[in-house]
């Protein structure tokens, strides 16, 4: 047994330390004690991931753990990586839970804190499934104990149990088309570990039969178009350290099962496969994030960005497929590394921003922008954390997201003519798509930042907020330390990167590499976040010299009112909102978000003339939501209304349907023999 | 790296610093001179600054510190891309460090710093500006990033000098659809990035219409003079870096003999390009609000052409 | 003309007439419009020139010129007589797709005509003729598009003009042009089919006081 042996063991150990604290210690020791054990889960996470993309292969089999088909573990560089992304976020998010608890917010009742260590451990031993039993086992341990952490708070607000059970609803279907699809495929291969379904021959329509369905179920773990409406109101719900796992940890998952099997098991597969997975990953990202744009939520707001990511992922996911199955291994590797990389960028950024959230949550109590703002004198620096997290999230430069974007669209602009007709009409509408992603992601996170934390406070809450416990900011430290490291020296990562791109695609070779600047496999271009990052530092500084040598005697700066038109000082109430600072982008998308708008009038009781109260509500409902699942909704309610006709209590009506059934069955043996 | 490149992209900046305001003044007085006006000279941008200078800074009540830091770091941007883009030579040490997608990604940098900027004071206004701007920066992204794919697809690099040297070896490349498609597309976006007629008025502050202006509205002294400095550079290395895409010819090399030749013939193509676009002025009014995007959509139109045509012709 | 020059110059044209199409949905004003479908009109002229000079055609040049009298100065005129002098009558105010959606319309016709177009192109050898056939074949797209979505009848005529104008380019390009007479027989029915809507227009005009085809509804009830 090797380190990632002992780690895993490790994780597995501290799970089970971290649910008997949970069910013995008393309620006040309880959210320190499971803490540290789910952050040593992740902390071992950490450690197997990075000895796997170090080169280091773990393979246990233990057949006496599950009944029938055994346990069966390996870990690769692919799985590592995801490993190591996961522990990463598990520590931070741990960390951040135990000041989180303090002071009476957060649930530090039995069962949930029982479920944060099982939660973890199978998050965090998913990737490193190599059975597709284990797979299973794991998924649904990881899909039932995230359940009971999202249905925490259902006390305090209605809106939990209704994201519980959308993401309930949403999550089992995921599992059901997965377990169709791996059960379909191993019963074809004749074998159910990994390695037997490397080697198996299936028929084409098989094989694209079983993507379609693990494409749907990994699909809805993603939070992809349609299958996403879970997603925004789960994360949004949810306790802030857990909406973090989630939304930097536990969507990962849906790209790690489409690259597992797509890539791995398939191995590489045909067009259509990727060209779906391209189109419902740009339609995805857009969605995602314009919805984003519009949201006047802080946590929907983030959620949806979280939509939006894995969008993009699946985009360059996608790109990759149809570069592999065009013959283009190069750019096919490098749009694979955009893609990882990626998943790591909004990991850190993602887990960053929402404990950002959640402790203005804490300290103002609410999530609405519209009711935020002047946080930046009363909670500095988790207004500065924030603002790494978000020009991280809107992909600007010297934030991380753009480093990612950046190898992304260079896999896609460096496509050639040759590549044929689906590649020539395809790609440049990707180019598109990410530019205009990127554009709505920084007016939603400019939002966010410039209405959420700056300006004055829109409401008395705010005015009260106070700067988080330091165990918090220490947490939020770490994960900003994270993504200012990914954004400045990105190349370190360059070779386990490559490593675990090789592991997917069978064909080790270096794809990144570069010491200050990026160079890339196959394409002459080159970037230096590191570079662009000093010389804008030198400028500024330069700038900020030169203003104090030419104007020295005045740069003692005068207090003066705002212009107010000569109204008189300008209430905080005149500010402009999140709604309205999204209004001109909602008129642009006006078809797309098909926004309602309300205006109810109460007239005076005496005359109906006389107006009382004009009321003006406008909201962008989920489109999505309306037009794909309201149907269902209506058809199963119906559905349910037979319920009452079938079983209306009598026992001898009971009774009687199985002696119908059972003779009917007889019958049917009978004339069919 | 060697010195002379180190020299030339030296040069490069302060012609970009210094020039930039004479450009704006450039602009204004073909415009007042066409409307009839006797204007107020091609200095007179510089001597506003240098009066500017010498003036305090206000902070409003309520403004925090990304109001007070927002013009140092616009000018900080502004000024790496002057040194980025190949406006005098080629060989800048920092052409490495930052391709077509980093120069772009910088000045979208640099409108979100003033957009957070004009949120921090809190007034309608500033919001009002902010929210446009940001819109208006959203729609254009696609034009861009597509056209840059027109342009890079056949070069096999993003990285500008590499684009420009390609295009000085054939120039024959730069009469092709793809090229001319690519050229009107960014010319738009260049229009709609600098915030100039038809898209926004840079002139006016009736509050309705303004959408630069209401975001610098609470700035002054020092502040306003640094705000003012950067969105002329800006203009400049944009309107530049649009003739050395598309008319390369004269950029000097690694070595230092060419730079004053590519000087004077920057200073002419900038020029042309700066007057052009303030008499175009003259002729066209401000498109309401909700029809930028029809605007926008239109540029976006001509870069996937460019795309397209640049496969269907290959 | 050198084999480089006339690649050149031929692309050019092409990039012309396809952007005329596109700019004919850019514009609301419908007197742009036509003077776009003119222009449109002179680049169809050009590309058909430019053959012709290339193979030394006679025969083309003529038809060139017939081509450039018709679509870039008789059509327009007829058209600018039917356009009226009322200003509300002058713009398309609601086309039934705004006019940025529009534009992305174009866009992903243009590559749909593209894709469509490659296994043609690929039959017809890579001559410069024949690579620029989807711009040809995009211009019907979009002038087929047109004809669908704005609702002034002007605007009808013009998008169906555009149809025309890429139907042709199309047999130019294709075929190296088609027999004279079914050339002269096309221009005439389109002259009569021009007159016939100018009628139209001003009967449509008369009536309910306005272009607009969707009061022809009202003849329904």
């Amino acid at each position: 047994m090797n380190v990632i042996g002992w780690a895993l063991a490790g994780a597995c150990v501290a799970a089970g330390s971290g649910v008997l604290a949970a069910v013995v210690l008393p309620r006040r020791a309880r959210p320190a004690a499971v803490g540290a054990a789910t952050a040593a889960i992740g902390l071992s996470g950490l450690v197997a991931g990075i000895a796997a993309l170090s080169g280091q292969v773990f393979q246990a089999r233990l057949p006496g753990l599950l009944p029938l088909a055994g346990v069966e573990i390996a870990l690769d560089p692919l799985g590592g990586w995801f490993v190591a992304v996961t522990g990463g976020v598990l520590v931070a998010a741990a960390l951040y839970g135990i000041g989180y608890a303090g002071g009476g917010h957060g649930q530090s009742g039995r069962p949930v804190q029982a479920a944060l260590p099982v939660f973890a451990v199978s998050m965090l031993l998913v990737p490193a499934a190599a059975s597709v039993s284990t797979l299973l086992v794991l998924w649904e341990l990881m899909a039932v104990s995230s359940l009971l952490l999202i249905l925490a708070e259902h006390r305090a607000r209605p809106a939990v149990a209704d994201a519980g059970r959308w993401y309930a609803a949403l999550t089992q279907v995921g599992f059901a088309a997965i377990l169709l699809g791996l059960v379909v495929y191993a019963a074809r291969a004749g074998g159910e570990s990994f390695a037997d379904l490397r080697a198996a021959h299936l028929s084409p329509a098989v094989r694209g039969a079983v993507f379609v369905l693990v494409l749907a179920g990994f699909g809805s773990k993603a939070g992809l178009v349609p299958l996403h409406v879970w997603l925004p109101r789960a994360h949004a719900e949810a306790p802030s350290p857990v909406s973090a796992m989630l939304s930097a940890a536990m969507v990962n998952l849906g790209v790690y099962g489409v690259i597992r099997v797509g890539f791995d098991l398939f191995g590489g597969g045909s067009r259509w496969w990727w060209l779906l997975v391209l189109t419902v990953g740009a339609v995805s990202a857009l969605y995602g994030i314009l919805q984003a744009a519009v949201a006047a939520d802080l946590k929907r707001l983030l959620a949806y960005s979280t939509v939006e990511n894995m969008g993009l992922v699946f985009l360059g996911v996608g790109a990759a497929g149809i570069f592999n199955a065009s013959g283009a291994p190069t750019l096919a590797a490098l749009a694979l590394a955009a893609a990882l990389l990626h998943v790591l960028n909004h990991a850190g950024f993602k887990a960053l921003l929402f404990t950002a959230a959640g402790s203005v949550v804490r300290a103002t109590g609410t999530r609405d922008l519209d009711a935020l703002g002047g946080l930046r004198s009363r909670m500095p620096v988790t207004t500065i954390l924030f603002a790494v997290g978000a020009l991280g999230a809107a992909a600007l430069p010297l934030g991380n997201g753009f480093v990612s974007e950046w190898l992304l669209l260079q896999s896609l602009v460096h496509t050639l003519p040759a590549g044929g007709v689906v590649i020539a009409v395809a790609m440049p509408l990707a180019v598109a798509v990410v530019a205009l992603t990127a554009g709505l992601a920084v007016a939603a996170f400019v939002k966010a930042l410039g209405v959420g934390f700056f300006a004055r406070p829109r409401s008395d809450a705010t005015e009260a907020a106070r700067e988080s416990p330091p165990a918090m900011l220490v947490a939020m430290g770490v994960l900003a330390a994270a993504c200012v490291g990914l954004a400045l020296a990105p190349a370190a990562l360059a070779p386990v990167l490559s490593r675990a791109v090789g592991a997917a695609t069978h064909t080790p070779a270096t794809v990144v590499d570069g010491g200050v600047s990026l160079r890339l496999a196959g394409i002459a271009s080159t970037m230096s976040p590191l570079v662009i990052a000093v010389a804008v530092v030198v400028a500024v500084g330069g700038c900020a010299l030169l203003v104090r040598l030419v104007a020295g005697r005045v740069t003692r700066r005068r207090a003066v009112a705002l212009w107010d038109c000569g109204v008189g000082p300008p209430t905080a109430r005149m500010q402009y909102t999140a709604t309205s600072f999204a209004e001109p982008l909602q008129r642009v998308f006006d078809d797309v978000l098909a926004p309602e708008t309300d205006v109810d009038i109460t007239p005076h009781a005496e005359s109906a003339y006389l107006v009382a109260r004009v009321a003006y509500q406008a909201r962008v409902p989920d489109r999505v939501e309306h037009a794909l699942y309201a149907p269902v909704i209506t058809a199963a309610r119906r559905l349910g209304r037979l319920g009452p006709v079938l079983a209306n209590g009598s026992v001898h009506r009971y009774l009687a349907y199985g002696f119908f059934g059972m003779c009917a069955l007889l019958l049917v043996l009978a004339v069919t023999r | 790296m060697n010195a002379s490149a180190l020299v030339a992209a030296a040069v490069q900046v302060g012609v970009v610093a210094v020039g930039a305001p004479l450009l704006v003044g450039l602009m204004r007085q073909v415009r007042s001179r066409l409307e009839g006006r006797a204007g107020a000279g091609v200095t007179q941008p510089w001597r506003d600054l240098r009066k500017l200078l010498r003036r305090q800074p206000a902070t409003p009540t309520g403004a925090g510190w990304a109001f007070r830091l927002a013009p140092l770091l616009l000018i900080g941007t502004s000024l790496v891309l002057a040194a980025v883009t190949p406006l005098l030579t080629t060989a800048s040490p920092l052409d490495p460090a930052a391709d077509l997608f980093a120069v772009v990604g910088l000045l979208a940098l640099g409108t979100v710093i003033l957009a957070l900027a004009a949120l921090d004071t809190g007034t309608a206004f500033g919001g009002m500006g902010a929210s446009r701007e940001i819109t208006i920066l959203a729609l254009v992204e696609p034009t861009i990033l597509v056209a840059v794919f027109a342009l890079s697809a056949r070069v096999g690099s993003t990285n500008l000098a590499a684009i420009v040297t390609a295009t000085l070896h054939d120039p024959l490349r730069v009469a092709s659809p793809a090229s001319l498609l690519a050229a009107a597309a960014l010319a738009i976006v260049v229009v709609a990035e600098t915030g100039r007629l038809p898209v926004d008025n840079p002139a006016t502050h009736l509050e309705l219409t303004m959408i630069h202006e209401a975001m610098v509205l609470e700035y002054a002294g020092t502040d306003l003079a640094l705000v003012e400095w950067a969105s002329a550079m800006r203009l400049t290395v944009l309107l530049g870096l649009l003739a050395s895409l598309f008319l390369p010819w004269g950029i000097a090399g690694a070595s230092l003999a060419g730079l004053p030749v590519a000087l004077a013939v920057f200073g002419a193509k900038v020029a042309v390009l700066a007057a052009g676009l303030g008499a175009a002025e003259v002729f066209i009014a401000k498109l309401r609000l909700f029809r930028v995007p029809e605007l926008l959509a239109g540029s976006f139109v001509l870069a996937l052409l460019a795309v397209a045509s640049s496969f269907f012709l290959a | 003309m050198t084999d480089l020059s006339y690649a050149l110059f031929l692309d050019l044209a092409a990039g012309l007439f396809l952007l005329a199409a596109i700019g004919v949905l850019w514009r609301h004003q419908l007197a742009s419009m036509i003077r776009l479908f003119a222009l449109q009109g002179a680049a169809l002229a050009a590309i058909v020139a430019i053959l012709g000079i290339h193979e030394h055609s006679l025969e083309l040049i003529l038809v060139a010129v017939g081509l450039g009298a018709l679509r870039a100065a008789v059509l327009p005129y007829l058209a600018w007589r039917a356009l009226g002098d009322s200003p509300a009558e002058a713009r398309e105010t609601r086309p039934v797709v705004n006019v940025a959606a529009s534009l992305l319309a174009a866009a992903a016709l243009t590559l749909l005509a593209y894709a469509v177009t490659r296994p043609l192109v690929a039959m017809l050898g890579t001559s410069p003729a024949s690579t620029i056939l989807p711009a040809a074949l995009a211009v019907a797209l979009i002038g087929f598009f047109t004809l669908v979505t704005r609702r002034r009848a002007l605007s009808q005529v013009v998008g169906f003009l555009l149809l025309d104008n890429g139907i042709t380019a199309t047999a130019f390009l294709a075929a190296a042009g088609v027999p004279l007479i079914v050339e002269l027989g096309v221009s005439f029915d389109l002259l009569l089919i021009v007159l016939v809507l100018q009628v139209l227009t001003t009967r449509l005009r008369t009536t309910f006081g306005s272009s607009d085809l969707d009061e022809l509804r009202e003849l329904h009830d």
